[in-house]
């Protein structure tokens, strides 16, 4: 097989005639139709150019475009062609063009259709979550008459992989965050001479705001996208479909024991994060402060009323069901294809840790008088 | 190369996982112009050795040449323009889900950087015809596509670069034998058309009937015979005698059988 060649001759009547050799074929290993193109582009803008085929060994679909787009989508007498070729080329004229495929649509238009579409897209997924809240419910009191149902193994199973393996992070993050913390206020206490606040505002910040935020913020990262995902996968490879049809509720058996595990493991590691926060600022206090560790302790349960605890649980419970309704939502929604399965992911990720955030500054007002 | 050339060589090739032995010294050769299907029991170890030959996994021992060359050997460029010179459809399909079934057929068309969007447009195009899907299809993704229409524009993405080989796995897997046999009779006509080798693995005798001219039989770890569907008679192999048998029945049946000159 040699590859795409061709010459120019001078005809006598003043006009070019282009002469094609070889073999005109994306098999030949060589050709570059990008080139080739480039060098015949002269000669393709002249309407009096004559073209000779019949040396081609071989012409295949993409050299046959090429050429046509060059010749301006048409065959005519200065073409010299083989039967072969004549066929491909008539095949090529029957094609429909780009044109054809015109959205047809203004730009106007097609954005008020855009916006029309996302109006549309919101209620459906207000009406998919009030689904799913609704059939939880159900499901809810269906285990109180069945107590058998309980789907405890599935349960503890989140609890584990949701709450214990959780414990390393959590802890860093607190950790880390109380340090910060303590710093960046002990030097705005010492201003006014007021170092002993420091207590406060570390007992406050770690239990009410730093544990709950921290705790949500890592779960929906870790265990939301997990949730999603799986779930996601799960409906992708038709695996609900199958629960479905050996007559177990999906929502009893997959989404039931995430919601319960994750809810009930959450108040905890929320207590987790916030003891690691206010460890974090003691030792902080400490060294920048000098306030030593047992002042620190024997201080905290006198100026941080306990009734802050138990604003932490309530904190963590709503954090805890927000974050796997939420993935559990996202992941029932997720399309067979695989951008579908990484949008999904991703806005479950962010819509949780923004209606988490929302829900908390709704928190901090509803209870401002309490507590403090 | 000239057209009766052997197209892909398969010498003393052994595949092991672990203790496990699938291939014990195979030797193959695969003929241009030819249509050579691949038969086994289930487990034999067919799929692994198409995937050894399309190089996306390399034998424990032996020396496997596609076009003359070793891909293993090649370097990134030249691995990449012999790859480009076989089209392979895989059983699932292997669609780009996230992509159109335009955007899937124009892939490895854009890949190559020589044609600009007016001459792909006609190329998508030329294909879809190819396989006899309508235009209006281009604009599916392929999660709105039935399975016969997966394979067609799988097979439509497979011819996209104009390749001389089309490796196909189980074509026919999962479509019903009305689809499947329109499905085998398009395989036929494209391959008139571009003049293409074509090497496939299938457990279904209809479609081996009805478009093959070489039977490679793997047994017992080792092809035991590679001649054509009427030869099989003669290989004195419980597999092949077995297999004979059904493909006889259908061979009688629908008088289809005709050794199609390869040019």
């Amino acid at each position: 097989m040699t590859d795409a060649e061709f010459r120019v001759e001078d005809l006598p009547d003043g006009t070019k005639r282009v002469v094609l050799t070889g073999a005109w074929s994306l098999r030949g290993v060589q050709n570059n139709f990008a080139d080739l193109r480039d060098h015949l582009s002269a000669f393709f803008g002249n309407p009096f150019t004559h073209w000779d085929l019949s040396g081609v060994e071989q012409l295949d679909s993409a050299a046959a475009v090429m050429l046509w787009t060059g010749w301006g989508k048409h065959v005519d007498q200065r073409m010299l062609l083989r039967p072969e070729h004549t066929v491909l080329f008539d095949m090529l004229a029957t094609l429909p063009s780009a044109h054809s495929f015109a959205s047809g649509q203004g730009n106007l238009m097609a954005s008020l259709h855009m916006l029309w579409d996302r109006y549309l897209e919101f209620f459906s997924h207000l009406a998919g979550f009030v689904n799913l809240v609704g059939s939880l419910t159900l499901e809810f009191f269906y285990i109180l008459t069945h107590p058998r149902k309980i789907p405890f193994k599935e349960i503890t199973a989140n609890f584990y992989k949701g709450g214990v393996q959780a414990l390393p992070v959590t802890a860093l993050v607190g950790f880390m965050i109380g340090i910060a913390m303590a710093y960046l206020m002990a030097i705005q206490l010492r201003k006014f001479g007021a170092d002993i606040f420091i207590v406060n505002i570390i007992g406050l910040a770690g239990i009410r705001e730093l544990g709950p935020i921290l705790m949500a913020i890592i779960v929906a990262g870790r265990s939301g996208s997990a949730m999603t995902a799986q779930i996601g996968v799960m409906r992708v490879t038709e695996e609900i479909d199958a629960l479905s049809t050996m007559g177990i509720s999906r929502t009893l058996r997959l989404i039931m024991p995430k919601v319960l595990g994750l809810t009930l493991v959450a108040p905890l590691l929320v207590f987790w994060t916030s003891a690691w926060a206010i460890f974090g600022g003691m030792l902080a206090a400490k060294m920048q402060l000098g306030i030593g560790i047992e002042f620190f302790l024997d201080r905290l349960p006198q100026v941080v009323v306990p009734v802050n605890l138990t604003l932490a649980v309530f904190k963590g419970l709503t954090f805890g069901v927000l974050v796997t309704l939420i993935a559990c939502h996202f992941g029932l929604r997720v399309k067979p294809n695989t951008e579908s399965l990484s949008s999904s992911t991703t806005s479950s990720v962010v819509a949780a840790i923004t209606t988490v955030i929302l829900v908390d500054a709704v928190f901090a007002i509803v209870t401002r008088g309490i507590g403090q | 190369m000239s057209k009766h050339g052997i197209i892909c060589e398969v010498t003393g090739v052994w595949t092991q996982y672990g203790s496990t032995v699938i291939h014990r010294d195979l030797n193959l050769a695969i003929r241009a112009g030819e249509v050579t299907a691949m038969v086994g029991g289930s487990g034999s170890g067919k799929t692994t050795l198409l995937r050894h030959i399309i190089g996306l996994t390399t034998p424990s021992r032996g020396e496997i040449r596609l076009f003359g060359v070793n891909l293993a050997e090649l370097d990134r460029d030249a691995a990449r323009q012999a790859r480009n010179r076989f089209g392979m459809l895989f059983q699932q399909g292997a669609l780009f889900s996230a992509l159109t079934v335009y955007e899937n057929i124009a892939f490895p068309l854009r890949e190559l950087r020589q044609f600009d969007e007016e001459a792909i447009h006609l190329l998508v195009m030329h294909k879809l015809a190819l396989v006899e899907l309508e235009p209006k299809h281009a604009w599916l993704l392929p999660a709105q596509l039935s399975g016969g229409m997966v394979k067609r524009v799988a097979l439509a993405r497979a011819l996209a670069l104009e390749p001389e080989l089309l490796v196909l796995d189980e074509p026919t897997a999962g479509l019903d034998p009305d689809r499947s046999d329109k499905f085998v009779q398009l395989i036929k006509s494209v391959r008139k058309q571009l003049g293409l080798t074509v090497i496939f693995v299938t457990h279904d005798l209809d479609t081996l009937v009805g478009m093959t001219d070489r039977v490679a039989v793997l047994a017992d770890q080792h092809i035991i015979a590679s001649c054509s569907l009427p030869e099989l008679a003669n290989v004195d192999h419980p597999f092949a005698q077995n297999f004979f048998k059904g493909v006889s029945e259908r061979l009688e049946r629908t008088d289809k059988w005709k050794i199609e000159p390869t040019h």
